[in-house]
């Protein structure tokens, strides 16, 4: 019988690699991500796993470690934070091309200077080009699932590839929430064991990552670039399996909320879904049509679903909790993507890009109150009248009584 | 005429050599090339020992010879050598 449990979104993830029955874990400590190594090591050393723990002397040793059990045949996991993530850099790249499905949880965190603790998914979203499946988890209970999902998806002999369980750092690796631990049963009728085609073996000796002729390289990238475009193929059916097992609903690609008769949508990933909808709900009693769609993976990027999806709406306001400095339309990475995503469909809607919750902030119901004003006066004019907007930075320089307009609106319909 | 390129398979994860791997050979991009005088060579074979990719190859009759095959022409063995009888020669002053 599954269990109701009160825990983190990093004890959750502890309960999905139990139940999945890890062979290895390389650890190094980093906040927020340390909080796992710490519940595994308490859970190895009390038997209530069995694991081998490797400790690195930082990550890039960390994910070598990892890189290394999996080509031994092992599933094997990792995890880390912030510059944690960024000091492993080399080894994405090896990781994804030798075809290995470790599975990497990173607790987001605001990448130096000079040492900002908070949440942000700068960190994570710089390693997107490496062939790693990962995607935002907005709370515990999916951070359990989508780890689940993530070992079958990466570990199906059609795919293998690493992922990255990605989640905001504190909001959901922190905070206490009850979550629902599926029980052994249900995880080994989902998930099968680990039996790499291929693995590093003394009596069938294999070279694995050899020196490669020039000649040879491109068919290699044209091979990560296919599988990793089948990936959303088995997103599809695994989400659709795992709904039936564990008796979720989950939506492949991207969760929709009230965007039935909605003109204006949010598209967002990870925590601050929850306090999207909270903000949506007060808006909707003071008469905006808005909605939230909230992408659930980043790699592969949700394309052909928002072709779909986004049409349907007239003004679609990109949050991104993260910064990439300089890039097209002056926003962060899912602004970029989005725009390049329905860039050629019929009926696109105007995307405007909004970066907020940036170095731990929470984005908070007035903010989400500003961008809904900032959209609807979008609607209205026709055109973005101004793009990129750092929420509480840049004011929005046409219109700023109509903004407060939405507070005061707003503040009524809460009371 | 298109390019040939070569199919390589699954993750490039070929079975191990037991002595040389004929898929893996050294491209035409090494521009300096290690020779021996053998003249000043002591055989002292700390070429062989340092050589990353397994070329030098040691004979007790022949002394020290270069499986240029496999050779990235990195150099290390030159700059090992106790007494400079390993030099760097551009590949183009070479027929083969
Ligand atoms: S040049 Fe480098 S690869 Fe070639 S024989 Fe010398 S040490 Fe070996
Ligand atoms: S290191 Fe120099 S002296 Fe020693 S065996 Fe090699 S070439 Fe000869």
């Amino acid at each position: 019988m599954p269990i109701k449990k009160k825990g983190t979104g990093l004890t959750a993830v502890a309960d999905a690699w139990q139940l999945a029955d890890i062979d290895v874990s390389a650890s190094y400590p980093i906040r927020p991500y340390t909080a796992i190594m710490a519940e595994l090591a308490k859970r190895i050393a009390n038997g209530q796993m069995k694991c081998e723990m490797v400790h690195g002397e930082g990550e890039h040793a960390q994910f070598s470690i990892a890189h290394g059990a999996s080509m031994a045949g092992a599933r094997a996991t990792t995890g880390t934070s912030g510059v944690g993530v960024t000091y492993a850099f080399e080894l994405y790249s090896p990781i994804a091309g030798a075809r290995c499905p470790i599975q990497a949880l990173v607790g987001d965190r605001t990448l130096d200077p000079p040492g900002d603790f908070g949440s942000e998914h700068t960190d994570c979203l710089t390693l997107r080009d490496n062939g790693w499946i990962y995607g935002w988890a907005q709370d515990a209970q999916e951070s359990l699932d989508n780890s689940l999902m993530m070992f079958r998806i990466g570990e199906d002999p059609e795919i293998m590839l690493p992922q990255i369980v990605a989640m905001d750092g504190y909001f959901v690796t922190h905070i206490n929430q009850e979550y629902e631990m599926p029980d052994q049963e249900q995880v080994d009728k989902f998930l099968p064991p680990f039996k790499p085609q291929f693995r590093l073996d003394v009596n069938h000796p294999v070279i694995m990552g050899p020196q490669i002729e020039p000649e040879m390289g491109p068919p290699l990238e044209w091979d990560r670039n296919v599988v990793m475009q089948r990936v959303s193929e088995k997103i599809v059916t695994v989400t659709k399996e795992f709904n039936e097992i564990f008796g979720r609903n989950y939506a492949p690609f991207v969760e929709e909320y009230e965007t039935e008769d909605a003109d204006m949508v949010f598209l967002l990933q990870g925590a601050h879904a929850v306090t999207c909808r909270s903000a949506i709900d007060y808006l909707r009693k003071a008469g905006y049509k808005v909605g939230m769609c909230r992408l659930r993976w980043v790699r592969p990027f949700p394309d052909q679903a928002l072709k779909e999806i986004l049409p349907k709406f007239k003004v679609v306001g990109v949050i991104d909790t993260n910064t990439s400095y300089g890039a097209a339309g002056g926003g962060g990475v899912l602004l970029v993507e989005t725009r390049a995503s329905v860039s050629e469909v019929a009926n696109k809607p105007m995307i405007q890009g909004f970066t907020s919750g940036l170095g731990g902030e929470t984005i908070t119901h007035e903010q989400f109150f500003k961008m809904a004003e900032m959209m609807k006066m979008t609607l209205e004019a026709g055109k973005i009248i101004q793009d990129s907007t750092w929420v509480n930075f840049n004011d929005y320089h046409e219109g700023a009584t109509e903004v407060k307009y939405a507070n005061q609106q707003v503040a009524y319909a809460k009371e | 005429m298109s390019k040939a390129y070569k199919q390589v398979p699954f993750a490039a994860i070929v079975p191990s050599p037991k002595t040389e791997n004929e898929g893996m050979v050294t491209g035409n991009w090494r521009y300096l090339r290690p020779v021996v005088d053998k003249s000043l060579c002591t055989k002292c074979k700390t070429c062989w020992i340092f050589c990353p990719d397994a070329c030098v190859n040691y004979s007790k009759d022949d002394g020290i010879s270069f499986n240029l095959k496999y050779c990235k022409g990195c150099g290390l063995c030159s700059n090992v050598c106790p007494v400079g009888a390993i030099s760097r020669q551009p590949e183009l002053d070479f027929e083969e």
